[in-house]
């Protein structure tokens, strides 16, 4: 059964209605248009009468857990997402950043989401075989299954083919492009520090000109702030305006992660963030 | 601007024999800010002392630099120097040129290079260095023991009798731990009940001790002089306060549970006290045994009890002490001598362990102090083997010092209790104690035979079914021999008890290779570990005999003591602050923290650090994102300037 997005968004229209009318939320987090309607843009409706401007279809690409934080804590919202964009609000969940009781889910269950600026197809690149959100309260539709399904992993075999030497090749070429415009940062959900330490000058981490070091420094540190964290939705490869992929680091830490501990990011709201959680039987590995 | 003095130590050879301190000395005065740079032969002597004095003074320092040996060694006495000459005592910075630098070289290019790295980053740090102030806090007088062995009880007594309050923890439900399993005590062949119960009694008695038993710690909050210690009482099913020890329970009880304390070797009831002298004397129901628990009824037990002290609905309960300082004296296990199917232990019924032969050998023993065989036979020869897992690089390597003893004691025995043939397996004899060498001479001379050669295998007989075989070679005659014996008696390796790890990970303790407990210093500080304000005694920390142990016991009192004595301690100001501006409220500092530190203010939303808990470890800054957190004296600023200046040269 081909998924049917004019239905998601009218089911998301229904629901943000219903919710905003009733008052159990003061504002839904959803997609309104863009330019054009290929490039649909985050849209917050705090009135019942905005929820006509909500649209969905499948270049509604952004991961709107991005916009949890921005809201002071026990603020009621709800939120459309994504199976990777649930993922987002679990890990956030997790962290203490939003309650869950604060929260609305609107779960959409999607596959053939498209990149706006290729047109590609991401299912198989940062969905990794989710098709349904691992947390929602309100499900627009009906659970995708039949499906293929790949590992979040597969996308790394050219990547981890390179040896020590070759990846920092690799990284010190594709960063070198950074033009430091932090647009990664901007659509990251779990990039929630204000300041950011890159903007710090005491100490100052890193150069903030767009030149290597500071660009190594800048997002070396990054991939390793998300590390364990890092919910594979794929915005900040799309973000990036001269397209560094820099999705290949975040899924190396998450599948190395995953390895050594067992837990995979933001898949359940009873496990803890798996960096900061000492167990006694915790793998080793990371230290050899 | 500041005024640095450096002063480089000899350390007499331990230095100068692999650094070059007049070129390092030299070295320092070319680095900026350096006013004064000197080396000396013993820093830490009162001449040292006194010329870093007088150069304060002299030079107007306001940072002092000391390359010497571990701060661990002379941080204080170098910041009481700076103190007396009325230095802010932060205001010290110590490189570490000995552990660090001339004992991990024996090459003095190499190691006068890498001092000159350490040194010129200590000085980039020393230059953003901060006065800071110790804080006060006040002590908790109480003391928490944890262990109810011989040392665990010697520990309670005398600090209880310098009127200090004791909780005394146990894991079983009563205390003297393996003591208590023992019949006789080498060399002297005194009576270990005979001994260990009146001061099992004196712990009941004493009112200053509390006496926990079938408890467990369960968590450890605060630092030293202010402990918050959560103990978990485990439902023991009877209502203590009510049972009059009267014991009707514990004869009509139909269920039977294995005995841990004759070792297995019989059952016992399912209500039960573990021994005739137990203290505390009153009996506690072992759920897995129970009739009620298996198949929901029977309550014998209930019925007879007049003192309505049965409570099948008793649940584990939770209390917390406040204590000054912690003892732990938790003891050893054996090593379960199962793996090493060449000695047959729990394949052939005639191989013991042991600590099951000292139940043999004791009147209140299962076979009220005959020596038989589990066949009922009494033995007719009896083979002892040494190192069974110890001294073995396959499986433990370290000594576990007792057995050679506790075997010519069970030699003794053996001789006295049965006319067997007794045969000692041994690599070598060690006998380093009072009255141990006199000992050994003794039970030569009673006809036990010695047999140089570590007992390779136990195997059935061939010509003899019901009995054994060791197989061994003899290192004196160079001959392999195959003796044949009724009984085989294991001196298994002495380990750490099976959740060692988890009191380690308590009261944050290492361990070494093996899992013992590590003391603060081989040597200097056996019995303080690098835990402050935890002490430990006994084989915990390493395998050792009856004396030692209780040795080790009064020295953990008296350490206890140096710190509850005192009404207030002085804590390092090395504490972590929350730059609110910068928190982004992921709370990592809140999880990461040993001590409870950090809490999340939901109000301000953002994390807050509570002073009096903080230990200055560091963790919550290094997993602060925003580096909104400063650790003091280790700030972002001081670390990286340091090692930009490691890096620099």
């Amino acid at each position: 059964m081909a998924i049917s997005f004019e239905q998601i968004e009218q089911h998301l229209k229904t629901e943000a209605l219903k919710l905003l009318e009733s008052g159990k939320v003061i504002l839904v987090l959803a997609y309104g248009r863009g330019y054009d309607a290929n490039h649909p843009m985050p849209y917050v409706a705090k009135h019942p009468s905005d929820v006509d401007n909500i649209v969905f279809n499948e270049y509604c690409t952004a991961n709107l857990a991005r916009y949890l934080t921005r809201y002071p804590r026990r603020t009621k919202i709800a939120i459309a997402v994504k199976a990777a964009d649930s993922r987002a609000v679990v890990q956030l969940i997790q962290e203490d950043k939003v309650c869950r009781e604060d929260l609305v889910v609107l779960g959409i269950p999607v596959y053939g989401m498209k990149n706006f600026k290729t047109g590609e197809v991401i299912d198989s690149k940062t969905t990794g075989g989710l098709y349904n959100p691992v947390l929602y309260d309100i499900l627009l539709g009906e659970e995708v299954h039949g499906q293929p399904v790949s590992s979040p992993y597969d996308v790394l075999a050219a990547y981890e083919a390179m040896d020590k030497e070759e990846r920092w090749a690799f990284w010190q070429r594709e960063l070198g492009r950074c033009i430091r415009c932090y647009a990664c940062r901007k659509a990251c959900p779990m990039c929630y520090c204000d300041p950011c330490f890159i903007d710090q000058n005491k100490p100052k981490w890193g150069e903030k000109s767009p030149e290597s070091p500071g660009n190594l420094m800048y997002h070396l540190t990054r991939f390793h702030h998300l590390a364990g964290r890092c919910i594979d939705c794929g915005e900040c490869s799309r973000a990036c305006p001269v397209d560094i992929p820099l999705y290949l680091f975040h899924k190396k830490v998450a599948k190395d992660c995953e390895e050594m501990f067992g837990q995979a990011a933001g898949m359940s709201i009873g496990d803890k963030p798996v960096l900061v959680n000492f167990r006694v039987d915790d793998s080793d590995k990371i230290l050899e | 601007m500041s005024r640095i003095g450096v002063f480089v130590c000899h350390c007499g050879l331990n230095i100068a024999k692999t650094v070059r301190v007049s070129e390092l000395a030299e070295f320092a005065a070319t680095l900026p800010d350096v006013v004064v740079a000197k080396d000396y032969k013993f820093m830490c002597s009162t001449p040292g002392q006194e010329m870093i004095a007088n150069d304060i003074k002299e030079h107007r320092l306001d940072r002092v630099i000391v390359t010497a040996c571990s701060p661990l060694m002379h941080e204080q006495t170098f910041r009481k120097v700076l103190a007396a000459s009325g230095l802010n005592q932060y205001l010290l910075s110590i490189v570490n040129i000995r552990e660090q630098v001339s004992w991990v070289t024996h090459d003095i290019d190499e190691g006068t290079a890498k001092a000159k790295a350490l040194l010129n980053g200590a000085v980039r740090r020393a230059r953003l260095l901060a006065p800071l102030t110790s804080r006060v806090i006040d002590v908790n007088s109480d003391v928490l023991v944890v262990g109810g062995g011989i040392a665990g009880i010697q520990a309670a007594l005398e600090l209880a009798n310098t009127g200090k309050k004791v909780y005394l923890v146990e894991k079983n439900s009563t205390i003297g731990g393996h003591m208590a399993q023992f019949d006789k005590t080498f060399p002297t062949l005194d009576c270990s009940a005979c001994i260990l119960t009146p001061k099992m009694d004196s712990v009941l008695q004493h009112k200053n001790i509390q006496l926990m038993t079938s408890c467990e710690v369960s968590e450890v909050k605060g630092f030293v002089g202010n402990f918050d210690i959560t103990i978990r009482q485990k439902a023991r099913y009877v209502d203590h306060t009510k049972c009059n020890a009267c014991l009707a329970c514990t004869e009509k009880c139909p269920g039977k549970g294995v005995s841990e304390w004759d070792e297995g070797l019989v059952k016992r009831k399912a209500i039960y006290i573990p021994f005739p002298q137990a203290v505390p004397q009153k009996p506690v129901i072992d759920r897995d045994a129970c009739t009620f628990f298996k198949k929901g009824k029977c309550r014998l037990c209930e019925k007879v009890c007049e003192q309505k002290a049965i409570d099948f609905e008793q649940q584990d309960t939770f209390t917390t002490v406040k204590v000054g300082a912690v003892i732990v004296a938790t003891g050893y296990d054996l090593m379960d001598t199962r793996s090493l199917i060449q000695y047959g232990y729990g394949k052939y019924p005639g191989v013991y362990n042991a600590l099951e032969v000292e139940r043999l050998f004791n009147s209140a023993g299962p076979t009220g102090g005959k020596v038989t065989l589990r066949d009922g036979k009494e033995p007719q020869a009896i083979a002892i083997l040494h190192c069974i897992g110890s001294r073995d690089k396959n499986n433990y390597e370290h000594c576990s010092r007792v057995c050679c003893m506790y075997s010519l004691k069970f030699a003794h025995l053996f001789k006295e209790k049965t006319s067997a043939d007794v045969y000692q397996f041994y690599i070598d004899m060690r006998a380093a104690g009072k009255g141990y060498e006199e000992f050994y001479n003794r039970i030569i001379e009673e006809d036990v035979k010695f047999i140089r050669g570590k007992g390779a295998r136990v195997a059935q007989s061939a010509d003899e079914p019901d009995r054994l075989v060791v197989e061994a070679e003899d290192t004196i005659t160079g001959k392999f021999i195959k003796l044949p014996v009724d009984m085989v008696v294991l001196s298994p390796a002495i380990i750490p008890r099976g959740d060692a790890k988890d009191v380690a990970r308590l009261f944050n303790l290492s361990t070494d290779k093996y899992g013992f407990f590590m003391e603060r210093h081989p040597k200097l500080a056996p019995l303080s570990t690098m835990s402050e304000g935890v002490f430990i005694a006994g084989v915990c920390q390493s395998p050792k005999d009856i004396p030692d142990t209780v040795a080790q016991a009064y020295g953990a009192a008296a350490e206890a003591l140096t710190i509850v004595v005192k009404d207030k301690l002085e804590l390092e100001a090395t504490t972590a602050m929350v730059n609110p501006a910068s928190c982004c409220a992921c709370q990592n500092c809140v999880r990461v923290c040993p001590y409870g530190a950090p809490f999340f203010n939901e109000t301000k939303g953002v994390s807050e650090i509570n002073e009096a808990l903080c230990k200055g470890c560091g963790l919550c800054a290094s997993v602060c994102p925003p580096s909104a957190i400063i650790a003091r004296h280790f700030t972002n600023d001081q670390v990286l300037a340091e090692m930009e200046g490691l890096l620099e040269f």
